[in-house]
């Protein structure tokens, strides 16, 4: 195992640098100029503009820029007069608020994996259950039920379905009820963790189509195991549906399942951006997005940086699942068809 | 093989359709039995399932609707609803969140303007920005795909990586960051970049399914045969390997549509994709919602529309593309 | 009624799909004691499989639909019982081994877990003793070390080994009857040998009866005690096993014997197909459903059924010409003519 996510770190690192070189080379060679934007309207004298795009490292060669950004990632710093230490990275400083980019995230981070957790937990719960119920009672009302809002689902637009969630929920729910009851459509109350209503709508928002698709799996999964021999070998041992359901099929339908929710988070951590704007939610999609606004560049290649390396801890952390559940990828031995 | 497997891959894998119980699916000998009139090919038999399938004929004929209302709409929208994008200042206000009526089919929004006439325009832009973005990146992803899957060796590993990386971007994030870069006076009034930028970040799954099938055709020892007659290599891949790829793909592209036109509504909604220029009949649903969502408690209508206009596309180019893929039988698996 | 151990009376199960009415099994009866050996042999889609998966309860139904008859066994209706009552015999008293080893196995669950789970079910019995009972199973069954086996998972195991496992599992709570379904048509010749051996030692060991369904005419020659015949869901042919060998009474059966290659065979004699393809058991030929591949057909058997009669003394045939003085394996067609 250990060989094995060594190999997955080693093959990681040509993509980091890809997207990375990617970033650099649409940030310098398009133009755009973070001082200016920066400045606004007030007119910057030469001299000023001159000293703060020094100060931000703007006018080095890309290559040096790129290289110093590889080091700002780097958690171990050298000097020959202080020697080796240990201060972690530091992502650079925030060209538009003169702050550490590391300290921001520090403060953004929380609240986004306060989202992607619970729109993990409603995929997870809601996804995997709906696919379970419409492939266990196949054909029936429920199971059309279910097809036919997971395809409605995977067609709507994020950004619009967290409108739409608002209207019902906040505005509507307010008005119905004379303003008992409702739920806070904007912004995160307090402290991450702290206000479980206000993450519910940006939460269901952020899980629907990773939702849908996981429905999906589960129930094709489930169908397809269904068919499978080793399932009539249990149901002749004497075992009750249940028992073949829980005992047999779901370990083995559930490993593509696993692997979908993992890989599917980068496409969730990206897409936060659609539901933090939407819903004011002070997570760091919502600051990469002000940060592309203000071409604010320690903050975008920080955040994509963090985006690739959470992805592929979790894509990691898949693969041991995987192995886990079945046991011809952890033997190491081929899968036979 | 777990490190092989991408989410868009699993995903495709465990898309299902809505589907029929089987046994309303004939056999294929029973269809052959019906349909002996010559239409015994591949495609001929793939149309009779299409016709059969009424999910995905109630979405083709959505499509041809829209297309149809589109390309007509210079002729009849604005003389009837008025110019999409026109702003009358001296009428605006006293037109101001109308409700739906003949004259307003969708009723009017915060500018007074026309909701049904901005959703037909929507449309143009929307089905526009679909097609062409998957356009490209099936003619990219068609080129990078079989000189991968073809030729193999240097080639793939490099074509291969890149798709990794390009698989690797945060796909939003990336499109916003590149519209955001590009010059002002380009990005307004037009949808060139949005095209472009979708575009160029779709070719790597096109490649994908495109080089996979080659890899499984190659096995085939028709391609062989046709190797010791003597075929060339490009005569190989048009005459023997494309054909057989090309259901996958046709599959893929259309499932896309629904894909780039959220893509762009999303880029609009965020401000970035296509950029109003009051002169032109140019307009994005994603940008109609994002205009309307400050009035959303008193005038729901003006956000409701263009996000069932988005529904009811998106939806129509996802049930067509389950359609096509089962009416040619296709796995969506590598 | 009887003291055979199980009694199949006109058993008829058909399907209801969108094409029609499959006619999967249609009037299939026999009768099997302990100790014996039944030899189901037909080609594929002869209904030989669905009558096993009836006896167990694991035809889906619908589309499935038991038309008329019965399968008693020890005195009690399994087509009568409630789902939870055919689950407790499914596995204990009838246990059935399938035809791929390769995929009859949960790639994702040990061995041992497997093959002990019957005893865990039906006889309440522990984790650990359900192990213990797995490892001797897997002794019984001729895997050798298995105290260690037992951890392995399915991949880890051959395809006899898994077949070998299989049947370890079959006979896990000591069944009466054990279903094997062409338990040997997916392996090696060598291994083939083996297994049967194997099945051969258990029936000794435990005095159960076997139901062995096979297209090979040359296991069942090995195997059985008794013989069934079967032709498009029916029953055509039954008794023992050396009157149907040595004098075989129907048509369908002569191609059968005539279609094989067998010791002793002068080169010149040939080998003799059945001409022509099973029928689609939706549209099964009127009368005698084999009379279009025929090659004795008479006027009748296009249009009477003909039902299982006993010719001489337990072996019966379906067929109208059977028991008729000149009606013989190779007989002139004349004959038969003059005959009828």
């Amino acid at each position: 195992m250990g060989r094995y996510i060594a190999r997955r770190i080693a093959q990681f690192i040509p993509v980091f640098l890809g997207v990375t070189l990617i970033l650099f080379f649409i940030t310098t060679v398009l133009p755009g100029d973070p001082v200016a934007v920066r400045a606004g309207t007030k007119p910057l004298s030469p001299a000023v503009y001159k000293s703060l795009r020094h100060a931000y490292g703007l006018d080095k060669p890309w290559y040096v820029q790129y290289v110093d950004y590889l080091g700002s990632l780097s958690p171990v710093r050298y000097s020959p007069k202080s020697g080796l230490r240990f201060p972690g990275p530091d992502l650079g400083v925030s060209i538009s608020y003169g702050r550490p980019v590391i300290a921001m995230f520090e403060e953004t981070f929380p609240y986004t994996a306060e989202l992607a957790f619970a729109a993990i937990a409603v995929e997870i719960v809601i996804g995997i259950g709906v696919g379970i119920v419409a492939a266990v009672k196949q054909f029936s009302i429920w199971d059309t039920f279910a097809t036919l809002s997971t395809s409605i689902l995977v067609a709507l637009p994020v950004f619009w379905l967290g409108v739409m969630l608002q209207y019902l929920f906040g505005i509507l729910l307010q008005q119905w009820t004379g303003g008992i009851f409702y739920l806070p459509i904007a912004g995160a109350s307090g402290p991450p963790f702290a206000d479980w209503q206000y993450l519910i709508l940006p939460a269901v928002t952020l899980a629907s189509v990773s939702t849908a698709y996981a429905a999906r799996i589960m129930r094709s999964q489930l169908l397809e195991v269904g068919g499978q021999d080793y399932v009539r070998t249990a149901q002749a041992k004497g075992l009750s549906p249940s028992a073949v359901l829980w005992g047999h099929e779901m370990k083995n339908a559930l490993i593509p399942v696993v692997t979908f929710i993992g890989l599917d988070l980068g496409a969730m951590l990206s897409g936060a951006i659609l539901t933090e704007t939407v819903f004011n939610w002070p997570g760091i999609g919502n600051m990469i997005y002000q940060a592309i606004g203000r071409r604010d560049y320690p903050v975008i290649f920080g955040g994509v940086s963090l985006i690739l390396f959470i992805v592929l801890v979790v894509n990691l952390l898949v693969d041991i699942s995987y192995a886990f559940l079945d046991p011809r990828i952890r033997l190491g031995s081929k899968v036979e068809g | 093989m777990s490190d092989d497997i991408r989410a868009s891959e699993v995903l495709q894998g465990g898309v299902v359709g809505p589907q029929a119980p089987p046994e309303q699916e004939p056999p294929t000998e029973n269809l052959a039995r019906r349909e002996l009139a010559g239409t015994r090919t591949l495609w001929g038999d793939a149309w009779y399932r299409l016709r059969r399938n009424k999910m995905a004929l109630a979405a083709l004929t959505w499509i041809v609707i829209l297309v149809a209302v589109t390309l007509t709409a210079d002729l009849w929208v604005p003389q009837h609803f008025g110019m999409p994008n026109a702003i009358n200042t001296a009428t605006a206000e006293a037109n101001q969140f109308l409700g739906p009526s003949l004259g307003h089919p969708f009723g009017t929004n915060q500018l007074g303007q026309d909701m049904f006439s901005q959703v037909v325009y929507g449309a143009r832009v929307s089905l526009s920005v679909g097609f062409l973005a998957v356009a490209i990146a099936v003619v990219v992803g068609l080129l990078l795909g079989a000189i991968s899957g073809f030729y193999g060796g240097l080639a793939d590993t490099l074509i291969m990586r890149v798709a990794d990386v390009f698989l690797a971007f945060p796909y939003i994030i990336f499109a916003l960051l590149v519209l955001s870069v590009l010059p002002r006076d380009f990005v307004t009034g037009s949808i060139l970049p949005t095209v472009l930028t979708i575009g160029v970040l779709g070719w790597p799954s096109i490649a994908r399914v495109l080089r996979s099938s080659i890899l499984s055709v190659k096995q085939n020892d028709y391609v062989d045969a046709g190797r010791a007659l003597g075929a060339n290599d490009g005569r190989l891949i048009m005459r023997h390997i494309l054909p057989n790829a090309i259901a996958p793909i046709l599959v893929y592209a259309t499932m896309s549509v629904g894909g780039a036109i959220l893509t762009e509504a999303a880029l609009s909604f965020l401000g970035l994709g296509i950029l109003p220029n009051n002169l032109s009949t140019m307009i994005s649903w994603g940008q109609m919602i994002a205009q309307g969502q400050p009035y959303l408690t008193s005038s729901p209508g003006v956000v409701l529309w263009p996000g069932l206009a988005i529904v009811t596309t998106v939806l129509a180019f996802t049930l067509l593309g389950d359609g096509v893929r089962d009416a040619l039988d296709v796995k969506m698996k590598d | 009624m009887s003291d055979h151990l199980l009694v199949v009376d006109d058993l008829r199960m058909h399907f209801y799909t969108r094409d029609g009415i499959v006619k999967a099994v249609d009037g299939v009866s026999y009768t099997l004691d302990r100790g014996e050996t039944l030899g189901v042999v037909g080609e594929s889609g002869s209904g030989k499989s669905v009558t096993a998966l009836t006896l167990m309860g694991l035809v889906p139904m619908p589309p499935g639909r038991v038309m008329s008859g019965d399968a008693v066994f020890k005195g009690r209706s399994l087509l009568k019982m409630k789902p939870d009552e055919i689950r407790a015999i499914r596995g204990n008293e009838i246990s059935m081994i399938f035809q791929d080893p390769m995929t009859s196995l949960n790639p994702v669950y040990r061995i041992g877990r497997q093959v002990g789970e019957p005893v865990r079910i039906h006889k309440q019995a522990s984790r650990r003793q359900a192990r213990d009972r797995a490892i001797e199973l897997l002794r019984l069954v001729g895997i050798p070390k298995p105290e260690k086996r037992v951890d392995d998972y399915p991949h880890q195991f051959s395809g006899g080994m898994r077949q070998r496992a299989m049947i370890a599992m079959a006979l896990a709570c000591d069944p009466d009857i054990l279903i094997a379904d062409e338990p040997t048509t997916a392996l090696d010749v060598t291994i083939q040998a083996q297994i049967l051996e194997l099945m051969q030692e258990v029936q000794e060991r435990t005095d159960s009866a076997i139901i062995m369904i096979t297209h090979d005419l040359g296991v069942v020659a090995d195997m059985a005690d008794r013989v069934l015949v079967m032709y498009a869901g029916k029953a055509v042919e039954y008794g023992a096993l050396r009157e149907v060998f040595d004098d075989p009474l129907h048509p369908y059966t002569w191609g059968l014997m005539d279609s094989i290659p067998r010791a002793g065979m002068s080169e010149k004699s040939q080998l003799c197909p059945i001409d022509g393809q099973p029928p689609s058991l939706i549209d099964v030929p009127s009368g005698c459903s084999f009379h279009p591949r025929c090659p004795y057909a008479q006027a009748v058997c296009t249009t009477d059924v003909p039902p299982l009669r006993d010719i001489r003394g337990g072996h019966s045939s379906a067929c109208h010409c059977s028991g008729d003085p000149g009606f013989n394996r190779g007989c002139s067609l004349n004959v038969v003519r003059e005959a009828v």
